[in-house]
């Protein structure tokens, strides 16, 4: 009996000790674009502790914010980003073509496209609406200054870019050329374009500049939610864009970290009940339906498009319109 | 008040008026003013509409400068060279130069010939840089004829080094071995063209790693190493000659390097030292040239290599307490090197003796023109230039050293017909810097003999003959 109990207790001090020995701390980095970052703070808090539990290893996700092509090229630069989690497919394609990083076939490793949450392009107007802004057209009159960021820099911007072609394409005897004329006009009213969204909410919100704001859906409901409940007013227009920013495990660098299960593990929470909660809670609209409907009232119904159906997915319309020579530098050739 | 007057004058008015305006705006009026003032009152926020804006594409544009700032090379050029650096300063490549033309005239040498001579004494395009923050390299070749004349281009310094900390740091190739101190100086700032007599007892570069480090900031530095080991005042051949290895190491203290002391703070002292063994019967374990060369670089002293075939055989040590002290525009150094070295003969009678051969030396120098002196030279405060008031900096120099050879070296090892036993050497100079650039040196120095003086046209017979006078001229360049 003696050798048995010194045998249990010889093995639940090795089992205890293999255990301790076998945790490990881990760090991976997560390179995002700008109205992400209070999202994935609380998401990698829900995430470190769920990973605990699940593997007993303690896990600090870092946080990297930027524009979203700034940010993409960051990476290709040699920033050693476990998983990014960018604006749009175009700035994660360059992953793999001009930084071999990434294989061509990522968007297919998980649901949805690699889009766990989406997001839609809403107005934000200062409070009374004293411009009278409803909708897209109310952007292009004269006296209106409107704010959004440079669609070369920002990935949001170039949501909001192609947003704003989509419903002019929509009007009456809509064409390229017409959405042009309306794109030309728009951007008249544009005073100061920051290179990333973020910066873009802050010149709205906290410098006081322009009239209305394009911004994220997301990141319209945080600024009014940072800046004071009462001083801005959400306004969404009859019709806006999809965003489904995509999300991938940079493969060779987590590879060369040895972070590759944990990085696959932290984009798969994503798509879990938990992450899709706080996803959310941080005003992105979740993929999976059950949490969408527990949500429902949060987000206002509007009619939405893809990039797919009006622009033929990212690749054409990144050349189409921001590549040089692009319709984004046709409308602003004085 | 007419709406265009008021406008001209909100367009003319400095944004901080703007308050002064709203403040006018928000008195009581009569009706009759209402609408003006309410026009008033959005010119005053158009107005400051323009003001915002304005900041806030100034402030874009600066984070857009930052930025731009942190991903572009910076290229520098200047007195010190060439250099090209990475925005991170991770990677740094810089080219720097020494090329020194001397002249040397001796007087009164007897039958000596070919030694009054221009001299390309050093031609050195030198590379150095940085690699990935922390990993350093130095890359110096030599097309300068060296100390004796010569057409063969040498690899003076080629090393990598690993800078974990400034106390912790690990060098690996060809470098100067860590043992003499004015060897030690940098090519370009000994006050003399010629080193002194203790640098004969060194040994000068040879291949190894060495561990190494400044403490607090240089209050002490530390270097302690493995080399292939070389002869006294040798340069390694780039591959050992034998299969031991060297033993070197130094500790300098500057203990009062941070002090504000004046008078202490260019106080430094330390220890030098070597031990080795050589196992082979060549003469690669001799000194440089198998003896030992005077300021002129003439040989003085020879082992019999030739008719008794000596060679280094066996332990071989040096030790050498050296110090320094620098004050405003006064500079001393002081050194003492003794070099104890087993060698044997293989012509009967065949025989081995540990020689012991020691010498020092005092240098003294004031800069005339009251600039600092210091150990790595001297920077005019006001360059030359004949459109301007510069004329650079002037010191004056003088240095006493003697060089004593260990009496059992005589007759055996070395003939006492024509080698001397001992050198005694003084020298005065003066050095011009035109700028941090350029130097122009002058100096006279005499050597006197204990022995040799035989027959015989060539050195050390015809060196030892009479006393060495020598008048020697440099100009330097070096950046």
């Amino acid at each position: 009996m003696t050798n048995i109990r010194r045998f249990l207790l010889t093995g639940f001090l090795v089992a205890g000790l293999t255990s301790i020995v076998a945790a490990k701390d881990i760090s991976i980095l997560n390179v995002s674009y700008d109205p992400t970052r209070e999202f994935y703070v609380d998401f990698n808090e829900a995430f470190s502790k769920h990973w605990k539990e699940k593997t007993g290893d303690t896990v600090s996700v870092k946080q990297s914010h930027g524009g979203s092509g700034k940010q993409g090229r960051a990476i290709i630069d040699g920033l050693e980003a476990d998983v990014a989690t960018l604006a749009l497919a175009y700035d994660v394609d360059a992953l793999h073509e001009k930084g071999g990083l990434i294989p061509a076939d990522w968007q297919k490793r998980l649901p949805n496209n690699s889009s766990p949450y989406t997001s839609t392009v809403v107005f934000l107007v200062r409070k009374g609406n004293p411009k009278g802004i409803k909708d897209w057209a109310d952007l292009a009159r004269d006296g209106v200054s409107v704010i959004t960021a440079n669609p070369k820099t920002s990935g949001g911007a170039r949501w909001n870019y192609l947003a704003a072609y989509g419903w002019a394409l929509r009007q009456p005897g809509g064409s390229d050329a017409t959405a042009r004329q309306y794109l030309a006009k728009l951007f008249k009213n544009v005073p100061v374009r920051d290179t990333g969204a973020r910066g873009s909410t802050l010149t709205f919100a906290q410098r006081g500049i322009g009239d209305v704001l394009i911004a994220w859906e997301n990141e319209a409901i945080l600024a009014v939610k940072e800046f004071g409940e009462g001083k801005f007013e959400l306004v969404s227009p009859s019709v806006s864009i999809l965003a489904e920013p995509p999300v991938t495990v940079v493969d060779k660098v987590a590879k060369r970290r040895g972070t590759e299960v944990v990085a696959k593990g932290y984009l798969d929470y994503l798509y879990s009940d938990e992450g899709q909660e706080i996803a959310a809670k941080n005003h992105f609209r979740p993929r999976s339906t059950a949490v969408l409907a527990k949500h429902a009232s949060d987000f206002t119904k509007l009619q939405l498009f893809t990039i797919g159906e009006v622009f033929g997915g990212w690749t054409k319309a990144q050349k189409e319109h921001f590549a040089d020579g692009g319709s984004y530098d046709e409308i602003n050739k004085p | 008040m007419k709406p265009n007057t008021t406008w001209n004058k909100l367009t003319h008015f400095a944004p901080g008026r703007a308050l002064l305006v709203a403040m006018l705006a928000s008195a009581p009026l009569f009706p009759a003013q209402a609408e003006s003032i309410d026009e008033l009152k959005q010119l005053i926020q158009q107005l400051d509409q323009k003001v915002r804006i304005l900041e806030r594409k100034a402030e874009i544009e600066k984070e857009g400068t930052d930025e731009k700032a942190k991903t572009t090379p910076r290229i520098t050029v200047g007195n010190s060279g060439l250099g090209v650096s990475s925005a991170d300063t991770n990677f740094v490549f810089q080219l720097h130069g020494l090329v020194q033309v001397d002249n040397r005239n001796f007087f009164n040498d007897g039958p000596i010939q070919g030694n009054d001579t221009f001299l390309l004494r050093r031609a050195r395009p030198i590379f150095s840089g940085t690699l990935y923050h922390d990993f350093d390299f130095l890359f110096v070749p030599d097309f300068g004829g060296g100390a004796r004349g010569s057409s063969a281009v040498a690899i003076q310094d080629a090393y990598l080094n690993y800078r974990y900390e400034p106390w912790v740091q690990l060098r690996v190739g060809k470098f100067k071995t860590p043992v003499g101190l004015e060897l030690l100086q940098s090519d370009a700032a000994t006050y003399l063209n010629e080193r002194g007599l203790p640098s004969s007892l060194v040994p000068n570069r040879d291949v190894g790693i060495q561990l190494w480090g400044d403490i607090a900031g240089g209050v002490v530095s530390y270097a302690a190493g493995i080399f292939n080991g070389v002869g006294d005042a040798q340069n390694t051949s780039n591959a050992d000659f034998d299969d031991s290895r060297e033993f070197a190491g130094r500790v300098f203290a500057q203990p009062f390097k941070n002090s504000s002391n004046i008078s202490l703070k260019g106080i430094g002292f330390g220890l030098g030292g070597s031990w080795g063994s050589t196992s082979v019967t060549n003469t690669a374990g001799l000194p440089s040239g198998n003896g030992f060369s005077t300021d002129g670089q003439q040989q003085f002293f020879s082992y019999n290599t030739t008719g008794a075939g000596v060679v280094g055989d066996g332990n071989h040590w040096r030790l050498s307490p050296q110090g320094y002290y620098y004050r405003g525009p006064l500079g001393l150094m002081a050194e003492y090197v003794v070099s104890d070295q087993r060698v044997s003969r293989n012509v009967a009678p065949i025989t081995a003796a540990n020689l012991q051969n020691t010498a020092w030396q005092v240098t003294a120098s004031w800069v005339l023109t009251g600039e600092d002196a210091t150990f790595t030279g001297v920077t005019p405060r006001k360059p030359f230039d004949l459109h301007g008031s510069g004329w650079g900096a002037v010191q004056a120099v003088a240095r006493y050293g003697e060089l004593d050879i260990d009496n059992g070296a005589f007759p055996l090892f070395a003939n006492p017909a024509t080698s001397a036993s001992e050198a005694k050497s003084w020298s005065i100079g003066l050095n011009w810097y035109l700028n941090r650039n350029l130097t122009i040196k002058g100096s006279y120095a005499r050597t006197t003999f204990d022995g040799g003086g035989g027959a015989g046209a060539t050195a050390p017979a015809a060196v030892t003959r009479q006393p060495e006078e020598l008048f020697s001229t440099r100009f330097q360049l070096a950046f």
